[in-house]
């Protein structure tokens, strides 16, 4: 079954559209079409969230509502969803809670970022199930910035509108919104425009698979989280784009295994982040400072490993645990270690018409130790300067296995081969013993300089990671070897 | 409410904004939201050099691309400007060459991002499809990317048509400097490198032109905190009339210096919009933002303190080398600020700052949040910190012993300001706002709290600064208040507005004294056919100066209706009060007549006399002209933790105490001192405008030229003093900037304190991660850990 238009829910109604580009973006639609200007455009490469607007679908039942950059959102994503932007809380003259609270709060001055910080702060709200505490109004927030206000008005807002479970039009329109959701929900393929010009959304693996056979020019798309920025700031107008937001099944699926882990390619990181924490709490800051809310809403855990960013913050911690990947062509089916997935800058052992549908990871044993860092200029929404990831096995207190990864040292992310040789027989009890070691990860890498770090700092940093990681599995409190750029593990709620 | 002349009690409270309901909505109109029929886009081709000489631009592939209206170079628009330059450049005569900048470059590119051509299309897209199909032939020139560097002997030219870089010299001399040295008990020394960083609005630029054939007048909608004086350039440029132009700002989305000068796409545009007969939007995206419109605050600084065995200033000397880009679009005044407010709250004696302004191949350079300031605080608190160390004084107490006391004000520097006035302290109470801000922070048992925290093995330090800002700017601001027949409030006023809340300080300093509802009145800024004078949002002035002529017109507006009541109720002018919109006789509430009664027998029925032989129409305008500079000052005090792995560092708190004189609304007083210390924060820690040694910025998106994020804002504890100034009759001071000013001295401070088992000495803002892991390193013979 085909379908040769996208449907979604804008303004209270459904919308079938045809006639988009296919690398239109959901923010010139709303700006451009639907004149709703309420949201703002403040860099369009999805750092700033002026343009950040909710996406509501269904979710086993219930609704699921997720905040999302609309610069680099393109307009085929939203098949399927309800568009909620800033024009659409108020009701008649009263503005909603979230309104009202930064009003009283003084938290709009220009009000350039205010509708996407009421956007991000609606997505909080909606999914609160209690009172929400100031680091989550933060995570939410992570994604928005404002230079007016120093935020603090902002925060106040939030604990104030944000204190329970929503009681507002929409939480009592749920039961409506979800059958208007599901009047819309189908099993067809989408594909929208001719074969020169197309923006399609196939519904099976089997169809993308074929689909991909087809035209192995077209650019696969998983979250436009990276993708939308070859268009908006490269101003590449990639012709035939294929869509993974409607695959389900194997695609999305995960499978929590005793042994391992198994988590499909289409999982947005959002959606990821809960399976990841239960293989160790240092998952939990990582996946908090991937991106933003917003970049986690929309990016998927393929779509940040396909693309072989040399820093991609989960790559290096997948790879210390050994995490394999599997690929499908047609019907072929192939695993390979995800280290081996990136061969050079941006070059990766991907084939033409192949995807990348499932990430296997191992759990990490119980004598085994596991440490991921993330050192950044700012906390939030940054990209790593370094990121590195420790897998260390221990008999009593010593060091027999040692698996080592970082990001932003190379290339690709990638491992550190003497470090973890040199690292077999340290005894946690005898520092003295460390140094080969910790020497050795500063021999693994030559870095380069740029803006984010120099070399010498990165050196010194994975250094000074591995000591930490060390410190830590010797005993010593998290609480004196994270002092800033990490969140204390569990301190914080 | 005034009991004796009746009106309102609106100043002082922190009344809800009049600005904020459409905000919230989303109904908003800012530029880019503006839309009309035919309105064409555009785009600029942009230098991709640093430096370079215009061979050749070829735009016919351009032109042909459907969709394209017209591409323009600078002969183009030529045809329709009376000379080549935008005459920006305010007075200063240290100015040795004269660098305004073109609307276009003409033969010579200087810096990365310079307009060369305007591509104006159906659509934006289409214009950036042109521009990309425009051949720019551009020979290199050799660049200048270091200030320092471009002031030796040997240097490459910035710009072929300046002999040497030296764009201006001049300097803050007062007092026996040499005398100072000579018999100083101690001296300190030290270089600050101070980086270059932005305004960085949420909202870029951008503009729409329209030329109307019917009127014969050009209406430019453009997001700047100057409409008045874009509007001055616009006729000086385009040969115009004052009735032939009009600028209007839309809602804008934040200022911070970036939109008060005028760029040049800001005439471009409306060239462009003349020669092609229709409108044309621009709106500047965010590459263009971090390379086309200024930013500043790169000084390099030598400097030395003298002093007296007890800790008390003798005098201070040096040199200062400003970074003043490509163009000088301000004049000189940024490294002018930074060295007087390097001055502070303190006695110093003799003072001596050489002030070199170098022309780079970088954006030009024009105010920024602080304008220069925080610069100069950052290098007085610095020293001052040096000298505390040298004689294991307290930091409190080498402040205490040298500041200005409260029995001193008036207190008078012998430093000449632009206006040919002296610097003078109008009033405030340093050593209790220091005294203030030591105790909300616990400085006293702050020693035991870090002694506890090292035996963990953790570095916190306490940090502290004073300092002052000159607000209030000159020469005058305007105002006028009309009720109309159906009783409508209108204020207008050459102030304008970028998220200050201006529109709600304008509307309580009215209902202050018309007891009307602030949320009933209208309020009209930035429009110049609304107001035929003003000047804008700069210098934190438009609370002091727009304040106070809403102020004195509101007061004409309520004699006037009191005059005319006092006919039309046959009472004594003397009996009659303002109360909640109604002028009534005293101590008989309800025998009185509303505004809006008063307006419409002020509006005038033909052949009948107006009441009280008053002229027509009940409105009043008034400007207010400054006497000059109100001196806001305040202390900050912040706690940080130093993490020496990764040299990260953590605000944990943050204090203020803050004087600004009498507030209108405190509200929105510590609105602009807490956005004003996180732009503060971001200048210390995170935001730095990046070049290689081409001149390639190499931190041109929000992703790489980092604001702070919630997470790292510190939550701010404020207090405030108010020692209102005697210098307008409202009593108030400027509080936009102030917050930015204190920051960077202060975390610096606190920064050092943590580390001072290190002796580290943070020369260079921002301070990174890898800058501050360096000096770590290189003060420890040995690692902190094992």
């Amino acid at each position: 079954m085909k379908r040769d238009h996208i449907s979604f829910i804008f303004r209270g109604a459904r919308v079938d559209l045809a006639g988009f580009s296919p690398h239109a973006t959901l923010l010139e639609w709303l700006r451009l079409n639907a004149r709703a200007t309420g949201t703002k455009e403040g860099c369009g490469e999805g750092d700033c969230g002026a343009c950040t607007v909710v996406l509501a679908r269904a979710s086993d039942g219930a609704l699921d509502l997720r905040p999302v950059n609309a610069c680099i959102l393109l307009m085929g994503q939203v098949d399927g969803a309800e568009i909620l932007t800033v024009e659409d809380l108020a009701e008649g003259n009263t503005l909603h809670p979230i309104q009202q609270a930064m009003v009283d709060h003084h938290g709009s001055q220009c009000g350039f970022c205010t509708p996407g910080i009421v956007m991000s702060l609606f997505a909080l709200q909606q999914s609160a199930q209690g009172p929400v505490t100031r680091p989550q109004v933060e995570r939410a927030l992570a994604g928005n910035l404002c230079r007016c206000t120093g935020y603090r008005p902002i925060v106040d807002a939030a604990m104030e509108s944000c204190s329970g479970p929503a009681q507002d039009r929409f939480a009592a329109a749920t039961a409506l919104r979800l059958a208007a959701l599901a009047e819309m929900t189908d099993s067809a393929d989408v594909f929208v425009g001719t074969s020169t010009q197309f923006f399609a959304a196939p519904a099976s693996e089997d169809a993308l698979a074929a689909l991909y056979l087809e035209h192995p020019d077209a650019l696969i798309l998983s979250g436009a989280t990276d993708v939308g920025l070859w268009i908006t700031k490269a101003l590449q107008t990639p012709p035939k784009i294929i869509w993974l937001g409607r695959l389900r099944g194997a695609f999305t699926a995960i499978e929590a295994g005793d042994k391992a882990l198994s988590l499909g390619a289409g999982l947005t990181l959002a959606d990821a982040s809960a399976p990841l924490i239960t293989l160790h709490p240092d998952f939990a800051e990582i996946m908090r400072r991937f991106g933003s809310a917003q970049v986690r809403a929309s990016g998927t855990i393929g779509g940040s490993l396909a693309n072989g960013s040399p820093i991609g913050d989960i790559a290096p911690c997948l790879i210390a645990l050994g995490a394999e990947i599997e690929l499908r062509r047609g019907s072929d089916l192939r695993r390979l270690p995800l280290e081996a997935y990136f061969i050079a800058y941006k070059q990766q052992d991907r084939r033409s018409g192949e995807y990348l549908r499932r990430i296997i990871i191992p759990r990490p044993a119980p004598d085994r130790a596991f440490r991921a860092f993330k050192v950044s200029k700012r906390f939030d929404e940054d990209i790593s300067a370094v990121l590195g990831a420790f897998h260390i096995g221990l008999a009593g207190r010593h060091v027999i296995f040692a698996r080592i990864a970082f990001g932003g040292m190379a290339a690709t992310p990638s491992r550190a081969p003497q470090a973890e040789m040199a690292a077999i027989g340290i005894d946690l009890d005898a520092p003295a013993t460390w140094a080969e070691a910790l020497t050795a990860i500063t021999l693994d890498y030559a870095p380069i300089d740029d803006a984010r770090a120099s070399a010498g700092y990165r050196t010194l940093i994975s250094r000074n990671l591995f000591l930490k990681t060390l410190m830590e599995i010797s005993g010593i409190p998290a609480e004196i070897t994270r002092i800033s750029g990490f969140e204390v593990p569990h301190a914080a709620e | 409410m005034n009991e004796r002349h009746g009106g309102g009690d609106w100043i002082g409270r922190s009344a809800a904004r009049v600005e904020d309901q459409v905000l919230l909505r989303g109904g908003a109109r800012f530029l880019d939201d503006i839309v009309m029929p035919d309105l064409a886009e555009a785009t600029f081709v942009r230098s991709p050099l640093a430096h370079g000489v215009i061979r050749s631009i070829n735009c016919d592939a351009a032109r042909a691309l459907p969709g394209v209206h017209a591409v323009y170079v600078f002969a183009d628009l030529r045809r329709v400007l009376t000379q080549d330059a935008i005459p920006l450049a305010l007075p200063a005569g240290g100015l040795r060459f004269d660098v305004d900048p073109t609307c276009l470059a003409i033969d010579e590119v200087c810096y990365v991002g310079e307009p060369v051509a305007i591509v104006v299309a159906t659509t934006r897209r289409i214009a950036e499809d042109a521009a990309a199909l425009v051949e720019l032939d551009i020979e290199a020139l050799p660049v200048v990317v270091d200030p320092v560097e471009g002031l030796q002997p040997g240097a490459p030219e910035a710009r072929l048509t300046c002999p040497d870089n030296l764009v201006a010299r001049t300097k803050v001399d007062y007092g026996d400097v040499e005398g100072a040295f000579e018999g100083a008990a101690h001296v300190v020394r030290e270089t600050f490198r101070l980086n270059k960083g932005g305004g960085h609005p949420m909202e870029p630029r951008g503009v729409v032109a329209r030329h109307d054939e019917l009127t014969d007048q050009l209406t430019l909608w453009n997001s700047t905190q100057m409409p008045h004086r874009a509007k001055a350039m616009l006729v000086a440029t385009l040969g115009l009339s004052e009735r032939q132009v009009r600028v209007v700002t839309p809602e804008v989305g934040g200022g911070f210096g970036t939109k008060a000068v005028f760029h040049p796409e800001e005439l471009a545009t409306p060239a462009a919009a003349l020669l092609l007969k229709r409108p044309i939007k621009w709106v500047e995206d965010r590459f263009e933002s971090f390379t086309a419109s200024i930013g500043e605050r790169e000084q390099i600084w030598t400097v030395e303190a003298a002093f007296e065995a007890d800790g008390r200033l003798r005098g201070i000397r040096g040199t200062l080398v400003y970074d003043h880009g490509a163009a000088t679009p301000y004049g000189i005044a940024l490294p002018f600020n930074a060295a007087t407010n390097l001055i502070g709250p303190y006695i110093l004696p003799a003072y001596r700052m050489l002030i070199d302004l170098c022309l780079t191949n970088k954006t030009p350079a024009a105010p920024t949040r602080g304008a220069g300031r925080p610069q100069g605080t950052f290098v007085m608190e610095r020293l001052l910190d040096r000298m505390a160390l040298r004689l294991a004084l307290p930091r409190d107490e080498i402040r205490r012993r040298n500041m200005i006391a409260p029995g001193q004000m008036p207190y008078t520097i012998p430093v000449k300001q632009r206006d040919g006035s002296m610097m003078v302290y109008d009033s405030g109470d340093y050593p209790q706002s220091q005294a203030l801000a030591l105790k909300a922070a616990g400085w006293a048992d702050f020693p035991q709290r870090q002694k506890a925290a090292r035996e963990q093995g953790r570095f916190i330090g306490l940090g502290l600064a004073n300092y002052v800002e000159a607000t209030g700017r000159g020469p005058f601001e305007s105002v006028s208040v009309s009720i109309g027949p159906s009783g409508q409030v209108v204020v207008s006023s050459g102030a304008t507005a970028q998220g200050q809340g201006v529109k709600t300080m304008l509307a309580q300093v009215v209902a202050q004294v018309l007891d009307v509802a602030p949320q009933s009145i209208h309020v009209v800024v930035g429009d110049t056919s609304a107001t035929p004078a003003g000047l804008g949002a700069y210098a934190s002035r438009q609370a002091v100066t727009a304040g106070n002529a809403a102020f004195a017109a509101a007061t004409l507006l309520a004699n006037k209706a009191k005059i005319a009541a006092a006919e039309l109720l046959e009472a004594s002018v003397e009996d009659l009060v303002i109360r909640e919109g109604v002028v009534e006789v005293k101590g008989v509430p309800g025998h009185g007549a509303s505004l809006t009664q008063i307006a419409r027998a002020l509006a005038g029925t033909p052949g009948f006399a107006l009441p009280g032989n008053l002229p027509p129409g009940l409105s009043a305008a008034s400007d207010f002209m400054t006497s000059g500079l109100s001196y806001t000052n305040g202390c900050h005090l912040a706690e940080v933790e130093v993490d020496p792995d990764t040299g990260g560092v953590k605000i944990l708190r943050y204090v203020v105490v803050h004087d600004c004189g009498r507030m209108i609304n405190p509200m929105m007083v510590e609105g602009q001192i807490l956005g004003g210390v996180i732009h503060g924060v971001g200048m210390t820690l995170f935001e730095w405008m990046r070049y290689d040694r081409e001149g390639q910025p190499l931190t041109a998106t929000l992703a790489d030229y980092l604001l702070p994020t919630s997470d790292v804002a510190p939550r701010l504890e404020i207090h405030h003093l108010e020692s209102p100034t005697p210098l307008n009759p409202l009593g108030v001071k400027g509080a936009a900037e102030s917050g930015t000013i204190g920051a960077p001295a202060t975390i610096v401070s606190a920064i050092e304190d943590a580390l001072r088992p290190l002796d580290i000495r943070v020369t260079q803002l921002p301070v990174t991660p890898p800058q501050l892991r360096k000096l770590i390193r290189d003060a420890q013979s040995s690692e902190l850990r094992p």
